[in-house]
């Protein structure tokens, strides 16, 4: 008997015992679909990471007060609070006179939180921030309607705003937010540019934030210092020496701080590959613990699987003497019944695969990103039918070993 | 160390990668002799510390083209003895021969595969798969004979028609009539062409109209050039076949040619 017939027996069998073959199909159906639901938020979540976070691919990088490494203890903040100063625009006027790998660098502030008013309409809690208007162009911003900011704006600390579209809408729900007044602390802000649409991340709303050009940000809302201090966004002039970039800002900051060659960095330079790779050794470990309980739900799927393996031996122990009677060998009667429990699992895998997907929508529409490759689908469907396989083994086998004169006489 | 060749699961694996026919030339009997030759059969039962023989020192020899019956009382070892004719048993001791083959030294798949090539089988109970459409039944002993589809189906076929049943090829076994279900394993016995018809109370669970038919039904099959082996209880049944072998208590009692 050749692989096609077992093919065609084992579908015969399932669909013979409809309603147990679907119970047991729930059993790999549960298993491959919480396996896939789980993996395909880990990786749509480091993906959504590499991506948009630390903006694998955007060649970009940030020079910051603080690195990865100051993080680690209590101690090491503290040292870092000690040794690291703000970041100054001195500093970044120097890196600007004498780069020659870096291409675009500007000055952000860090974000704090206001109310915004307009009219009647308050806004609680929005992330303002300040920027160089040569951020917009190394962070790629995507501009909606009007413009971002101009140098003239920044120098002269005028009072224009860059909005996301959720503040577009929600204070201006008639339209004509672009050109519209918003008021926050009793000063007024012109809106120059709105962003386009980015949705939501983690729940957190994308589009609910208010830019100012840094200089007024810095007039407005009590100096770049502290909780609004200093960081610089830079990209490479040419992309193949971004590694170049990021080593030529690391010295020319040193220089500028006359730090001794036996002496650490007092200062963080955070490229896309070391938060990628700070997040992957975070992430691997929990991903792996995550994993193990879909595992164990796989697990209960094949031991269902096996049981009904079983029962369909008992019961089609005529049958089995039968088809001895007529010639089948052992291996005839074990790839039957391997077939059946493989085909089986399989099936459950696909219809797994359909619902992780279908699941996967939904969380990505209201939670967060996720992501199922199509290798990792395939290996799924594999990795169901294997296991149905290894779950058939025992009951196969018991098959192809049965006495064929005890099994005809069998009821 | 794991030893596949010890461990019995390992041991159907070996066989498959190993030739199944006969391997040495002293296996192999010239063409002339009997279809069926059975040489000092025995067959024995451990029962405990008790040695139970349903076969004691059972020899004879079947023509090609014989209409043999096999009669004898329940636990006469007339069943054992169907067991051993048909490969679904080896003797505990003797020689067994069937169309040239030493049988009675074969392992499991072996059996199989001479069960496959050689053997027709007609059960008293049909042993039809009841889930299978009558074609599909007929097929069955072609499909371990490695048959691909097209041709199989034709031969089931034509096989089905052979017993008047050309018309009920998609019938299920609840379908059909006694009579029908066991004409269409008659079909199936014959479709691989077997050395023998082997036929086991063929009759035992059909009317007597039904009996007659099935019974002409064989005596047809014999005229044209068919072997078979009729294994029975019932001496009307018994005194069509053309000789007729008497078992009681493990050894043959007589063995008479009637016709």
């Amino acid at each position: 008997m050749n692989n096609l017939e077992a093919l065609k027996l084992a579908i015969a069998a399932i669909l013979a015992h409809k309603l147990r073959s679907f119970l047991t199909l729930l059993g790999m159906i549960i298993g491959v679909t919480a396996f896939m639901v789980v993996l395909s938020v880990l990786v749509g979540f480091s993906a959504y990471v590499d991506e948009k976070i630390a903006g694998v691919g955007s060649n970009s990088f940030t020079i910051r007060r603080f690195n990865f490494e100051d993080f680690k203890d209590t101690d090491t903040i503290a040292e870092a609070q000690r040794r690291n100063k703000e970041l100054t625009f001195d500093e970044l006027e120097f890196i600007k006179e004498r780069a020659q790998y870096i291409g675009d660098i500007g000055a952000k502030a860090l974000p704090n939180s206001r109310e915004i008013k307009r009219g009647g309409e308050t806004l609680r809690d929005i992330r303002i921030e300040g920027v160089e208007p040569v951020v917009a162009i190394i962070d790629k911003y995507d501009i909606a309607e009007g413009r971002f900011f101009t140098d003239t704006e920044n120098n002269n600390s005028m009072r224009v705003a860059y909005v996301g579209s959720d503040i577009a809408k929600k204070l201006f729900p008639q339209g004509g937010a672009l050109g519209g007044e918003i008021t926050i602390s009793g000063i007024p802000y012109k809106i120059v540019g709105i962003q386009v649409e980015k949705g939501t991340i983690f729940g957190q709303p994308q589009d609910s934030f208010v830019q100012f050009p840094i200089k007024t940000y810095g007039a407005n809302f009590g100096g770049l210092r502290g909780s609004r201090g200093l960081y610089f966004v830079a990209s490479a002039k040419d992309d193949k020496q971004f590694a170049e970039a990021v080593a030529e800002a690391r010295q020319l900051m040193r220089v500028k701080r006359r730090l001794e060659f036996s002496e650490k960095d007092n200062f963080g330079i955070l490229t896309p590959d070391a938060i990628s790779g700070f997040k992957d050794s975070v992430f691997g470990s929990i991903g792996t613990v995550i994993l193990i309980v879909p595992t164990i739900a796989l697990v209960v799927g094949a031991i269902v699987v096996m049981n009904i393996m079983l029962v369909a031996v008992t019961e089609r122990t005529k049958e089995i003497g039968i088809r001895k009677s007529m010639g089948a060998r052992q291996t005839d009667i074990l790839r039957q019944f391997l077939f059946e429990a493989g085909v089986l699992a399989g099936l459950g895998g696909v219809v797994g695969l359909i619902l992780a997907f279908l699941i996967g929508f939904i969380i990505t529409i209201y939670i967060i990103p996720t992501r199922i490759y199509l290798s990792a689908g395939i290996l799924a469907i594999v990795v169901a039918g294997g296991i149905g396989v290894l779950a058939g083994l025992y009951p196969a086998w018991k098959a192809a070993r049965l006495d064929p004169i005890e099994a005809l006489r069998a009821e | 160390m794991l030893d596949t060749k010890a461990d019995p699961m390992y041991k159907f694996m070996d066989e498959e990668r190993s030739n199944p026919a006969p391997s040495s030339a002293s296996d192999v009997r010239p063409a002339g002799k009997p279809l069926i030759s059975m040489e000092n059969i025995w067959k024995t039962y451990q029962m405990g510390v008790e040695q139970l023989h349903a076969l004691r020192d059972v020899s004879f020899k079947v023509e090609k083209g014989e209409y043999l019956a096999i009669i004898g009382p329940s636990g006469s070892g007339k069943s054992t003895l169907m067991n051993l004719i048909g490969c679904l048993d080896s003797p505990s001791k003797g020689d067994y021969w069937i169309n040239g083959n030493l049988v009675s030294e074969m392992t499991d798949d072996e059996l199989a595969r001479i069960r496959n090539k050689e053997i027709g089988f007609v059960f008293q109970t049909f042993n039809l798969l009841a889930r299978a459409t009558a074609l599909h039944n007929v097929e069955l002993p072609l499909i371990y004979a490695g048959m691909r589809a097209g041709e199989r189906h034709d031969k089931a076929q034509a096989a089905l028609a052979s017993v008047e049943l050309g018309d009920r090829v998609g019938h299920k076994p609840n379908e059909l009539s006694g009579g029908q279900r066991q004409r269409v394993a008659i079909a199936r016995a014959l479709v691989n062409h077997p050395s023998i018809l082997l036929a086991d109370e063929p009759t035992g669970a059909l009317d007597t109209k039904t009996s007659h038919e099935i019974m002409e039904l064989f005596e047809k099959l014999h005229e044209e050039g068919n072997t078979i082996i009729l294994v029975t209880h019932e001496h009307d049944i018994a005194e069509r076949a053309h000789r007729v072998i008497t078992i009681r208590d493990g050894r043959i009692e007589s063995d008479k040619k009637t016709k």
